[in-house]
This record gives structure tokens, sequence and C-alpha cells, in this order.
């Protein structure tokens, strides 16, 4: 491929023959897609189709699948299960995050690199591992609990696990820096004499970030946004931990059809109506929101 | 543990097969040939393999000059492979009934030639554990296990109609969401006052309908058992539903938890043979030097699980082997499990494992 073109010597390439590679790509550029397209090809699009097919045909072409998923109300009451979750775990990621990515931009670069670091921290530790974290602290018997039977809020411990609470605070916690990290970049990105601009026109402080910061930080929010609905949604182990029966989600179900029922044609189902609905709920967010802009196919 | 952690293993080894079938001409992997002279036991794994080789492999060896090697787990796909290829590995296998019925069925096992194992043992080995295809060795059960700091001993559930019984005994209890119906459908019928001899066949609504009962009660319902004995010994809930072996486990390691044996469902894992073994001699050789009484007491010291032979509890100590299910006062006190039951066909095409699995999911989802 192209590793030859970055052996040792290559690196006295002058510019006139670095122009000159770079030509020699140009005329050839479909054979740089080889690569990640027969990646994509053999390691993503043919699982998936083979998904597709098993919810299809068992063996004949069937929609007993899709038919048994309309008539019992279990599969999308934890469908809507699913989206509930994802939303508002969308919602408080976004209420956490919003202000944090903003401190990191109006602070000095010292202080920012702290922040960025406390971002990124939870990424260095696996989710399994943080989830439990989570039991400890907020079960029964956990600190939070006893630390307010202590001080005499409460005379006896409250559910802060096995429900919607603990399913919140676990998969915000573990979402969060998927909300902060693109707000904080098209933040970095806004200019900021806009806002001295605007101030210098009699804006009020609050007046200036709200009709000039806030709605050039807009892509950031949607992308964030987007990205850790998308993620909440097909979120497995940190509902299955922290949750109670409320929060079985569709996660939860493909996974008992898989494993344990070997159900794969039906399991293949579930998966199918939830990458549609996700995927239609994104082709809605990006016409709605321009995610576009965030590629770079559109200025920002 | 060798316990019910591998059998949930065993699925996803199920659903990780394909993928391995999928790729397996880019490896090129020739497992050692079982040649005379030489045996393959295959369990499954970790401590209880590590427990195989101190008490059983070492002593089988040196007593009779066949090398056993051990492998793990017994996958039933790569049972068939092996079988259906001409190449057969593996001598003997430990697994439950469920995998053992599903071999038979693919006619991928040796029968159990009973002639060849010493009767005395046999005769110390409960009826219910002969199968054509199979001896059990190794029981285990689901139990009342309960936090001791919450529910002292004594005053503690002492039937699943106690355990039902969130006023009398308060606290939180916790039961399986994964891994199948059984027991929790026995066990709700037990508490709705079925006797434990009239169990099979179920009466599933009449089980759901109690089962309905009991669903305020729960705080969690576990994935697996680690999460249960977690759940029990930090005093998330007060009493649960799970493996009386693992808690008895997190006892002897400190935690305040303890079992009761009463109305527990027994089950049992088994040797078996392979069908096409090369060694049926040899393997028949170490099922029977297995059975033995004295070796399965040192399994049970190793990793609490019950013995099969009921003469190994001359070899513990009396304490030791009345915290085992398979103690005579507690295998008394239990039910067997009816895998038959579960593993019938009906006229839909689905066993009622398969069946109530779903009807398991639905009332779960349905009842928040």
């Amino acid at each position: 491929m192209l590793g030859s073109a970055s052996s040792p010597v290559d690196l006295s390439l002058s510019r006139r023959e670095a122009v000159g590679g770079a030509r020699y790509w140009r005329s050839r550029q479909g054979a740089l897609v080889i690569p990640v397209l027969v990646f994509l090809l053999a390691l993503y699009v043919y699982p998936l189709s083979r998904l597709i097919m098993w919810s299809l045909f068992d063996p004949e072409l069937t929609f007993q699948h899709y038919g048994k998923l309309l008539d019992d109300p279990t599969y999308l009451k934890a469908l809507r299960n699913t989206l509930e979750t994802s939303f508002g775990v969308t919602f408080f990621s976004l209420l956490l995050g919003y202000p944090l990515a903003y401190l990191m931009v109006i602070v000095g670069p010292r202080m920012r690199a702290v922040l960025i670091a406390i971002v990124l921290i939870p990424f260095w530790t696996s989710i399994l591992v943080r989830t439990f974290a989570w039991v400890v602290i907020l079960g029964r018997n956990g600190l939070i609990n006893q630390a307010m039977i202590q001080v005499g809020l409460i005379d006896r411990p409250v559910a802060l696990i096995y429900n919607m609470v603990g399913v919140q605070i676990g998969m915000v916690h573990v979402l969060l820096p998927f909300m902060i990290l693109p707000i904080y970049g098209v933040m970095s990105r806004i200019d900021r004499s806009l806002i001295r601009a605007a101030r210098s026109l009699g804006a009020r402080p609050r007046h200036a970030f709200l009709q000039v910061f806030l709605p050039l930080s807009l892509p950031g929010v949607f992308a964030g946004c987007a990205l850790v609905f998308l993620m909440a949604v097909g979120f497995y182990i940190t509902p299955a931990l922290l949750g109670g029966p409320g929060q079985i989600t569709i996660a939860t179900l493909i996974e008992m059809m898989v494993s344990d029922l070997l159900n794969w044609g039906f399991g293949a189902t579930l998966a199918v109506v939830l990458l549609t609905v996700v995927g239609a709920l994104f082709i809605v967010f990006s016409s709605l929101m321009g995610l576009d802009r965030l590629t770079g196919s559109r200025a920002v | 543990m060798a316990g019910h952690g591998s059998k949930i293993k065993r699925r996803d080894f199920l659903a990780v097969t394909g993928a391995g079938l999928a790729v397996g001409p880019f490896f090129h992997v020739r497992p050692a040939k079982a040649d005379k002279g030489e045996l393959v036991v295959v369990s499954w794994g970790g401590p209880w393999n590590e427990a195989l080789r101190n008490v059983m492999f070492k002593d089988f060896e040196a007593q009779t000059g066949v090398r056993v090697r051990d492998d793990a787990p017994p996958e039933n796909a790569k049972i068939k492979a092996m079988v259906e290829s001409g190449n057969v590995t593996w001598d003997v296998i430990d697994t439950d009934m469920p995998a053992i019925l599903s071999l038979v069925d693919d006619n991928l096992l040796e029968p159990i030639d009973y002639s060849k194992l010493d009767q005395k043992k046999l005769n110390n080995i409960p009826k219910e554990l002969h199968h054509p295809y199979a001896i059990g060795h190794k029981i285990y059960s689901f139990n009342i296990c309960y936090n001791t700091d919450l529910l002292p001993k004594g005053k503690h559930p002492q039937s699943w109609a106690d355990v039902w019984d969130g006023e009398k005994f308060p606290g939180g209890r916790t039961f399986n969401f994964r891994g199948g119906v059984s027991p929790q459908l026995e066990v709700a019928l037990l508490a709705d006052g079925v006797p434990m001899d009239q169990l099979y066949p179920l009466d599933v609504e009449r089980g759901w309908k109690s089962f309905d009962r009991l669903r305020p009660l729960v705080t969690k319902w576990y994935g697996s058992h680690s999460e249960a004995i977690q759940l029990l010994s930090n005093g998330e809930v007060a009493v649960g539903c799970t493996i009386g072996a693992e808690t008895i486990t997190a006892k002897r390691q400190g935690a305040p938890v303890d079992v009761e044996y009463n109305e527990g469902k027994l089950s049992s894992d088994y040797w078996s043979i392979v069908k096409g073994t090369q060694n049926p001699d040899a393997a028949h050789q170490f099922i029977d030097f297995a059975l033995a009484g004295d070796r399965q007491a040192g399994m049970s010291k190793y990793v609490p699980y019950g013995f099969s032979n009921s003469e190994a509890a001359n070899h513990m100590a009396p304490e030791e082997a009345a915290d085992l299910c398979s103690s005579p006062e507690n295998l008394k006190k239990q039910f067997w499990w009816n895998v038959e039951w579960w593993g019938e066909v009906g006229p839909d095409g689905k066993t009622p494992r398969e069946r109530l699995a779903e009807e398991y999911a639905a009332w779960m989802v349905k009842g928040q």
C-alpha cells in the first residue's frame, strides 16, 4: 500500500518531488479508497446484510419476526424505554457538558489542560469498572446513603440504583466526554472578537452570549447530542447493572434472544428495527440541525 | 467458577462458534491427538480444572500409567465437529444434562458401560443420576441464600413461602433474569403451596400468578451469579435465589451470607464419553476412579459443590459436609430438576425453556 512511500529515504523529498507525489496520487484517487472499502465491505456491510437476511429468511422469506414484534407490546415497550433513556441521558449530558465546555474555552491554557485531563481520564477506565464503582457509591450501604443517614437527612436508605436514577447517573458519567469534546471543539474555533464587537456595539454580556456565542456554538451542541444519543441507544452494560426491571432496553432483549434463546432470527429483527429507528432519527436530526456543517461540507 | 457462570459462557461460545467457523480456514489449528496411553478430560476450566488436576489426574496417572490432559470448555459444537470429521481428540467430558440431551440427539456420545464401573460406588449415587449416556458426579442447587446481618440465621426464611412474605421477612429480594426461567417457576409454585413431589409438570399459569406477588419485593433482577452474591454480601438485598455453592464460597471468604437448603432445586453435572473415542477402556477406568467417595470429597474441599457419591461424606468433617447441597440431610430437603419437562418440544416446535424465557421477558417488561 502506501507504506513504501514513507520509507526513510522519502523524508528527504524535495518540495517539488512531494508535489509530484501528490499529483501521482491525485490521478489514482480511487486506489486510496480501496483499503478502507475492503475493510468495510468484509467486516461491516457483509455481516450487516447477513443480519438483515436472518431477520427476513427462516429459511424461506417470512415476515413472522416483524409480525411478532408488532404483535407483542413487550418489544415496543423496550424500544420506548431505550429511546426515553437515551433522550434523558442526552439532555443531562448537555446540561452538564455545555457549561464545562464553555469554561474550557474561557480559562487560561494551563487550567484548560487540567480540565481536558479531567474530562478524558474516565476514558482510561473500563465501563464495567466505572459502573461497579457507582454500585458502591449509590448502593443502600453506599457512600451517599451512609453520609445522608449520618447527617440525619434521611433515616433509611433511598433507592439510588436499580432504577432510572441509577441508569441516568451511570450513563451520563460514561457519555459526558462525548458531549463536551465536540462542543469544546466548535467553541474554541469561534472568533472571540465577534463577542467584543457585540459588546462594543452596546450588547450586555448576557445578550452577547445568547445572540452571538450560543448560536455559533450550536453545531457543536448538535454534534454532541447526536453522538451521545446514538451511543446511548446501544448501551448495554450500564442499564443492565444499574437499572431495575423498568429499565430493560432493547439491547438487553437482543442479547437474551441471541445468547440465551439462540433465536438469531428474532434477535436480528430487533437489531434491524433498532438500526432503522436510529438511522431515521439521525436523518431527521441532521436535516433539521445541519450536522453536515461539522463534517466540513458546509462552512461553519 | 466451575458453576453456573460457565454455563452462561457456553452460550456465548455458541455465538462465537459461527465466527470461528468462518475464519477457520485461515488458522490451521491441529490439536494434539489423543494417542493410546493418553486421556483427554474436558471440563469447565478455572479452579475446577485445577482441583481435578490435584485430586484426580495426578493419582490416576500414577496408578494406571495413562497420562491425562485437560481441556476446556466441553462445547457441543466442537464435539460435533470432531465426531463428524472423524478426528476425535476428546475422551471424557464433564457437562450438564441439557448439553448431554442435545449430544445424545445428535448421536455424539458413547453409552456408558455400567458393567465396567464399580457397583458399590454406583449404589451410593442417586438413581436420578444414572443416565444411559452419562453418570452424575457434581451436584449443585439453587437455594434460598440470605444476608445474615439482615436476617440472622434461625430467623431467616426457611421456605419459598417465607421468601415471598415481605412482612415477616423485610428487605429486598434478588432473582435471576438471565439464563432461563428455571428455577424461578418451580420456586414460585412451591411458594404458592404446591408440594415438592408434585411440582412437575409445572402449572405455568399458577407460577406466573405467584410470581406477580413476588415482583414488588425484588430490588434487582440479577444477570449473573456473581452479581447475586455481591448484592447479598453487601446487603443490597436480604435474600435471593442463586447457587448455594457460590454463596458458601463467599461465606468461607468472610461474607455475611448463608444458605437455606430447604426446597432447593438440585441438578448435576455428569461424566460422559465422546463417540468414537480411541480409549473407551481408559475412559471408563477414569470415570470409575473419579466416582470414588474420597476423590469427590477432595473436590468438594476445593470448590464447595456437592458430591454424588454419598460415601464422600465419610471423608470430610461433618460441619463441612453440612454446608454442601449433597449432604444426606440437605439432599432430602430438595427436589431434582426435571430436565425432560423443560426440554420437551411442544406442538409449536419450541421447548418450555424457549417458550417460557420469552414469556418471562414479556412479564418483566410489562409489569413495571
